[in-house]
């Protein structure tokens, strides 16, 4: 960690956000000097062919998948949503991080966010990306996923505005528009300063175009903060509303373990406890490699570590009262869904592995060690993202133990699964770091509002 | 006579692939011969090739025609009453190992698309079972054989002909020689093999070649005889008898080792029998006892099991015979044997006392697996209790006359082995597979020079015949066949032979002498001779029209009273314990062995085991364990010195130290689907055939069971896979709920307990407004009483609604297809196999009027009809499958592939024929489920309304509805409160399952009621609902 300590936290003394002797002009060099690097480091070319390869890999699992039907998973009988929606809703999971660190944190005057939020809304974009893609290609005659909108056409049918998915399609893609929107707007600045620092026509021309003409008058910068503002408005209920209406897909029906009222705030807190392990995750080897110390400070991830254990209580807590509910109901089919099947049925070490990760490892974070020691919280979230994803899938097993005993199943990945799993993230990544490459990584024009002028020790 | 046809030889040629056509130089000398121009058709201009072409494919339309066929009117004038899109309906009869069940075929513009049972028939009385079911799959499958097949030195030579000449030309001269050469010798050393057939007509051509012939032997085999059966009439009357069970007069059944509700070939009618038998009238109604070593259809049904090793049966017999006597005698009933187990010993001191209270009104059925001396046994044990003329009849007929079978392949083996058969004329069957081990059929016949096998498929003993040539199709050819009661039907073919075949009638008939048979004239003779003065053109016409002639059957036979007389009493004895005894078991899909290409019955579960494609060695678990063997364990069995390898199947209620296997499996020969080696198809399962011997063609003694590494997996549709404690506890806790149970006793007591198994909220409110009805609301009763899950209703949907086949490994991943499934449960104990009960309980769609599928699909592709269905559009669904997620019964079904994707194969053009054109053949990613057979729906709705009339109730009956034996299965309109649906929806064993879900399912299911003797009570579950 670096030399200062910015983590403590006394009343009335306020910790830097920004340590060492960082002023306008080295933070716009700093930050700038990664996406104008001339040749970026032999590391990069590295990541970035993994990430392509991969990304490869996933697009021809899906060419494959499409010409030759879902049979190529393991979807079945009684199983017949899998991997697919399990992958869906884990990143769409992750990508509530972002919008709920520029939006909800945004509104609530939490400035420490400036350092983290261009990268979390970076994450969130392209994690909603990978979710959208899931869900696309999981249905059976994809070509013809076009009837999920409500358009006029001669059919005269509209799609039934009963069914929790069609509500997912609205949620799912009202929250990628208002978030890449979101993000889009807040680097408008930090667009034009990397147009007026560009040294080809060909990168002033591609970051003009997106810098639309800024000029940053105060004219331009009251209607932008306006506006910022009025999208952060937006985008807050949706950072709720998103991960509640994905949960209806589950609550709204009425199989054992996905008819639960607790639904809607327990996948909520899931969603931004996973986040933030995936902002950890992401920016704590970012900082480290691209040299940003000193704008993602300790403070930063701290915050962040103790978001991950309020969360984790939150899930731990959903976890308990599925529980007491199941017992409590003396339903039958739900007391062997959650006292029976889920702790000590075929998935019983999924589901284990799910609480150990969810709810027993991130208790380490009372620990201030744990909370600013870089290699601790990667592990811890790592950990959450793997428990996290357990979660969705032994929700997911719900499946193959319904009503009927004659139609108890089993789901077994097939190749196919794991590879599109893994390829997802191929995706994810590549989008990441042509991210890293081409744009300014920490919001410049948000971090310069936050710098301690004058207070330097 | 529907037919189309008009280019019999040109026809297949359209199903060879082009690579075959690129290959063969015939195809060059054929089209040299065909088409002159085409070799040089720069030289012509397009006008001019085409009016070659045009006038080439019209002349080999012409040559494909057959002189000896009957033309039928060309369709250029519509016949009289033949409404294109109409389908038609003419009978028929399936003869399946000498007896036949009546059929009504249902044919769409000359193309046969769906069996059922004739209603008229007395074996059938409407009802069919799968096999006959699956007839029509059989005939248009591709992999049937097609052209004469000739081996020579230099490889088997098909005679496809050469567009002009007959294929048949080169076989005909061949048999010409052979029959020139037959009569020189007077037909010494020419014998004819024929697989067991009713057909009289056969009989008759029979008589005629014995007496032109008369040194020649005409034998019969069929591999699963009931010899024994024949033998024990001939032990206890002293002449071989047929055994007529008449169930619908038997208060108390007791089934002796005989699956009579599926394994017998009256199964049909008993099953009707017994299924009516279960209705309670004046608070009674029928009880079955079974004794058996496996556990059987009938089994499952019973009121009281007791499973004994099959060599354990003699002695039960013998001490239930005495047990009897000992009441008649005034003695008291209760020192039985001391050796037999106390469990034993309460069942035959209560099933004595029972049947000697039903005097007149009780039935001891025996299996055919039993040696001769326990059927005597039983037919003594008959007259003792006075049924006999009354719920046992005996009939004579030709069928008692035809002598052993074992014998006969045992006796024509040996002359084979020993150089005595020159000629043998194989009509039908497949005596190199399935023939007994130790008789060596395949070694003798390749001692004989002059080998011809007619059959429906080149099977394994066509591939050691000189010659094979192809049978025509029972739905494509003129006979006739009886019944098991001696019913005569006329068998009419629905359509001209696809491959050209010929019958063994017309081969026989033709081989006689007469150049150019019309099969329908032979049978027509047959008729009459049987006849006599009865016969008149009429009476043939009404044959031909009902499929039957009417009170045909055999009458029924004086037997000497055996009660009185001492029968050899040497019962054979009890196996020593601790020994293993084999059974080897009639397979329910594959039969024989003859329907093993036949992918529909490959799919279709085994009704007890729910295993698909493969057979197993099914044992009880305590005999698992003591061989250390568990589900899919591979295992040797070993008797004599011959063994075969199969996969373990652990299924409670079998007797401990038995294992079974089904015969009919591990076809090397048999197709595309049920193996063939030289194409690289595996064979389906594990060749049983292996350890069958003509001593112990049933029951293999002395077992030995060696387990071998590794594992094979089995393919079921219920328990896909080994369920945890947790799985098997919560199972056991929820079957009683699904499937509702009480004894009658409690029934009559509790009338209403069928409402208090599980907890129904008063007033379930919906989410939703609940659609008004002001037409018909279609609804289905099924009756669990009298379900046995014979497994009919499957096949039938599948016919009906062109359900796909999915293929082993899909079934592994849990991807069935069927629209209708039994599930099957067990309770009781599994450690004690006579504790053992099976729940069997049809599931279809439950078409529920809160449909939980309709609410959660996003682009509305499964709505509500205006009729109460639950409607699934095709071309709406994009396949989300969230609808098949929220059914909480698990009856959609989604197309995980193209399952239809192999009729892409040119060669498989013909299998399209199957196709119901009434119902859509679905794409990939495309959901499906049971639309309670819409399609008959909206045929009846369209005639009764241009009739202007109302439905009648019954006019609509479900594929499901109508293939159930026992009529367990009601459809009709729920807005008609005197239909019987609605009748049976107010009953009182009426519930819906799953009902507190207020799905509000528009099929309910009616409770099992069973009958247990009150003195057995405590062997059966408690009274009420409450077991598990």
């Amino acid at each position: 960690m670096t030399a200062v300590d910015n983590t403590f936290n006394l009343p009335g003394q306020r910790a830097p956000l920004v340590t060492g002797k960082a002023d306008y002009a080295t933070i716009t060099q700093d930050v700038c000097a990664i996406a104008e690097q001339h040749r970026p480091p032999r590391s990069w070319y590295i990541a970035f062919a993994v990430s392509v390869a991969t990304l490869g890999v996933l697009g021809a699992a899906i060419v494959y998948l499409i010409t030759t039907g879902i049979g190529v998973w393991g979807n079945n009988s009684p199983a017949f949503w899998g991997f697919d929606i399990v992958n869906f809703v884990f990143w769409v999971g992750i990508g509530h991080a972002g919008t709920l660190i520029s939006a909800i944190l945004f509104l609530f005057r939490q400035q420490w966010r400036t350092s983290i939020n261009r990268m979390a809304e970076a994450m969130t974009i392209f994690a909603v990306m990978c979710a959208g893609l899931f869900p696309a290609i999981h249905v059976g005659r994809v070509w013809l996923i076009y009837w999920l909108a409500p358009y006029p056409n001669w059919l005269a049918m509209w799609p039934n505005f009963r069914s929790p998915l069609l509500w997912d399609v609205f949620a799912v893609s009202t929250y990628a528009t208002v978030s890449a929107l979101f993000w889009y707007l807040g680097m408008i600045p930090d667009l034009a300063t990397l147009r007026d620092r560009a040294q080809t026509p060909i990168r002033r021309m591609a970051y003009g175009l997106f810098a639309l003409g800024w000029t940053g008058s105060a004219r331009a910068w009251h209607h932008y903060e306006r506006a910022y503002l009025l999208l952060a408005a937006l985008a807050t209920p949706l950072v709720l509303s998103v991960h509640s209406v994905v949960s209806f897909d589950f609550a709204v029906s009425q199989v054992p373990g996905w008819h639960t009222t607790v639904f809607p705030p327990y996948f909520v807190a899931g969603a931004i406890f996973s986040g933030f392990a995936m902002v950890i995750t992401l920016a704590v080897p970012a900082r480290a490699y691209f040299g940003l110390k000193h704008l993602i400070t300790p403070r930063h991830l701290e915050n962040i570590c103790k978001v991950i254990l309020v969360t984790s209580l939150m899930v731990g807590y959903a976890y308990s009262i599925e529980l007491f509910t199941a017992w409590y109901s003396q339903n039958p089919y739900e007391s062997f869904l959650f006292l029976g099947n889920r702790p000590f049925g075929p998935y019983g070490v999924f589901y284990w592995i799910m609480v150990t990760c969810n709810v027993v490892i991130p208790q380490l974070f009372w620990f201030k060690k744990c909370r600013t020691t870089a290699w601790i919280m990667v592990v811890i979230a790592i950990l959450v993202n793997v428990g996290m994803w357990m979660e969705r899938f032994v929700i997911m097993m719900s499946l193959t133990r319904d009503f009927l005993p004659s139609s108890w199943g089993l789901f077994i990945p097939t190749p196919i699964d794991i590879v599109m799993f893994i390829g997802s993230f191929g995706l994810f990544f590549t989008l990441f770091l042509l991210f890293c490459r081409y744009l300014p990584v920490v919001a410049m024009a948000e971090v310069k509002t936050v710098l301690p002028h004058g207070h330097q020790p | 006579m529907p037919s189309i046809d008009p280019s019999r030889n040109s026809a297949p040629r359209l199903w060879r692939s082009l690579a075959e056509l690129d290959d063969a130089p015939q195809f060059r000398a054929f089209l040299e011969a065909e088409f002159p121009e085409a070799l040089d058709a720069t030289s012509v201009d397009r006008r001019r090739w085409l009016q070659i072409m045009g006038a080439s494919f019209a002349l080999s339309a012409v040559a494909g025609c057959e002189a000896q066929r009957k033309e039928i009117l060309p369709f250029a004038r519509r016949p009289e009453g033949r409404v294109p899109g109409r389908p038609d309906r003419y009978a028929t009869a399936m003869d399946l190992s000498g007896s036949a069940v009546g059929l009504l075929v249902t044919c769409m513009d000359g193309r046969p698309l769906k069996v059922e049972g004739n209603p008229l028939h007395p074996q059938s009385l409407g009802a069919s079972h799968a096999l006959a079911q699956a007839a029509i799959l059989e005939l248009y499958d591709p992999d049937r054989s097609q052209y004469p097949v000739e081996r020579t030195a230099q490889g088997a030579i098909v005679h496809a002909g050469d567009g002009q000449q007959d294929p048949w030309a080169r076989f005909d001269e061949f048999m010409r020689a052979q029959m020139t050469s037959a009569h020189e010798r007077r037909g010494a050393s020419v014998y004819v093999l024929s697989e067991a057939s009713s057909s009289p007509t056969l009989a008759r051509l029979r008589d005629a070649w014995l007496a032109q012939l008369p040194e020649s032997r005409w034998v019969e085999y069929d591999p699963l005889t009931d010899d024994n059966a024949l033998a024990g009439t001939q032990l206890a009357f002293g002449k071989p008898l047929t055994t007529q069970l008449v169930l619908e007069q038997a208060r108390v059944i007791v089934c002796i080792d005989a699956d009579v509700l599926a394994d017998h070939p009256a199964a049909l009618q008993h099953t009707r029998a017994f299924a009516q038998g279960r209705e309670i009238v004046d608070g009674t109604m029928n009880r079955l006892y079974v004794v058996e070593s496996g556990l059987s259809i009938t089994g499952a049904a019973a009121d009281h099991r007791l499973p004994l090793r099959p060599s354990q049966v003699p002695a039960f017999v013998g001490e239930l015979a005495a047990a009897i006597e000992r009441g008649d005698a005034g003695a008291a009933g209760s020192d039985t044997s001391a050796a037999a187990a106390p469990h034993v010993q309460k069942f035959i001191q209560v099933l004595a006392q029972d049947l000697a209270a039903h005097r007149g009104r009780c039935v001891v059925a025996v299996g055919a697996h039993q040696p001769p001396a326990v059927q005597a046994a039983v037919h003594r044990l008959n007259a003792l209790l006075g049924n006999v003329g009354h719920t046992v009849r005996y009939t004579a007929g030709p069928r008692a006359q035809r002598g052993s079978h074992v014998e006969a392949i045992r006796q024509l083996a040996a002359a084979m082995r020993d150089g005595q058969v020159q000629t043998l004329l194989i009509l039908g069957g497949n005596p190199v597979y399935d023939a007994p081990a130790d008789v060596d059929f395949a070694a003798g016949l390749d001692q004989v020079p002059s080998t011809v096998h007619v059959g429906l498929y080149r099977n394994e003993t066509a591939r050691r015949c000189l010659w094979h040539v192809p049978q025509a199709h029972f739905l494509e050819s003129w006979g006739d066949a009886r019944s098991w009661d001696g019913t005569y039907s006329v068998v009419q073919p629905m359509i001209a032979p696809l491959y050209g075949g010929r019958t063994p009638v017309e081969i026989v008939a033709r081989l006689l002498g007469e150049p150019l048979p019309k099969s329908d004239e032979l049978v027509k003779a047959t008729l009459q001779a049987l006849a006599g003065d009865q016969f008149s053109e009429k009476l043939w016409r009404q044959c031909v029209h009902d499929g039957l002639w009417a009170d045909s059957a055999w009458p029924a036979e004086t037997v000497p009273d055996v009660s009185v007389r001492d029968l050899p009493a040497d019962l054979p004895a009890a196996a020593a314990e601790g020994s293993l005894e084999l059974v080897l078991m009639r397979d329910a899909s594959v039969y024989d062995g003859r329907f093993a290409n036949i992918s529909w019955l490959q799919e279709c579960p085994d009704p007890m085991t729910k295993l698909t494609w493969d057979n197993a060695a099914i044992m009880s678990p305590a005999t698992a364990r003591a061989l250390q063997v568990a589900d899919e364990s591979r295992v040797r069995l070993e008797s004599g010195g011959r063994s075969v390898e199969a996969p373990v199947y652990v299924m409670p209620g079998w007797a401990d130290g038995v294992v079974g296997l089904a015969l009919g499996y591990g076809r090397v020969a048999a197709g595309s689907v049920g193996g063939l080696e030289e194409a690289g198809v595996a064979p389906v399962g594990a060749n049983a055939y292996q350890v069958r011997t003509s001593q112990a063609m049933y029951t293999v003694a002395d077992l030995k069971v060696e387990g071998l590494p590794g594992r094979f997996p089995l393919s079921s549709t219920q328990d896909h896979h080994a369920i945890d404690a947790v799985g098997l506890q919560e199972r056991a806790r929820r079957v009683p709920t699904l499937v509702r149970e009480a004894s009658l006793d409690h029934f009559l007591h509790h009338p209403d307990f069928v409402q208090h198994v599980t907890h129904e909220p008063a007033s379930l409110e919906s989410m939703w407004t609940e659609l008004p009805y002001d037409g018909h609301k279609w609804g289905m009763a099924i009756d669990l009483t009298k379900c046995i899950g014979c497994s009919a209703c499957v096949v039938a949907c599948q016919a009906e609604n062109n359900v796909p086949v999915v293929g082993k490994e899909q079934i592994k991943r849990g991807r069935e297809m069927h629209w209708i499934r039994i599930d099957r449960y067990f309770q009781g104990d599994a450690e004690h196999p006579e504790e053992i009960q099976v729940a069997m309980q049809p599931v279809a769609c439950q078409q529920c009027e809160l449909a939980p599928c309709e609410q959660v699909c996003p682009v509305a592709a499964t709505v509500h009809s205006s009729e109460g269905l639950n409607d699934m559009v095709y071309n709406r669904c994009i396949g989300t499958r969230y609808c098949a997620n929220n059914c909480p019964y698990k009856v959609r079904r989604f197309n995980y592939f193209n399952y239809h994707k192999d009729l892409q194969d040119p060669r498989r053009e013909v299998s399209k024929m199957v196709f119901n054109p009434d119902v859509t053949v679905r794409a990939r990613g495309v959901m499906e489920k049971c639309t309670y057979c819409v399609q008959r729906i909206q045929a009846v709705k369209i005639d009764t309304r241009n009739a202007g009339q109302p439905i009648p109730d019954g006019a609509i009956r479900t594929a499901c509805q109508q293939a159930c034996p026992a009529q367990a299965i009601v459809f009709g309109d729920l807005a008609d409160a005197q239909a019987q649906v609605s009748r049976q929806h107010g009953d009182d064993r009426a519930y819906r399952m799953l009902g507190e879900l207020n799905v509000k399912p528009r099929t309910a299911y009616l409770a099992r009621i069973r009958n247990p003797h009150p003195d057995l009570a405590s062997a059966s579950p408690p009274a009420g609902a409450g077991h598990s």
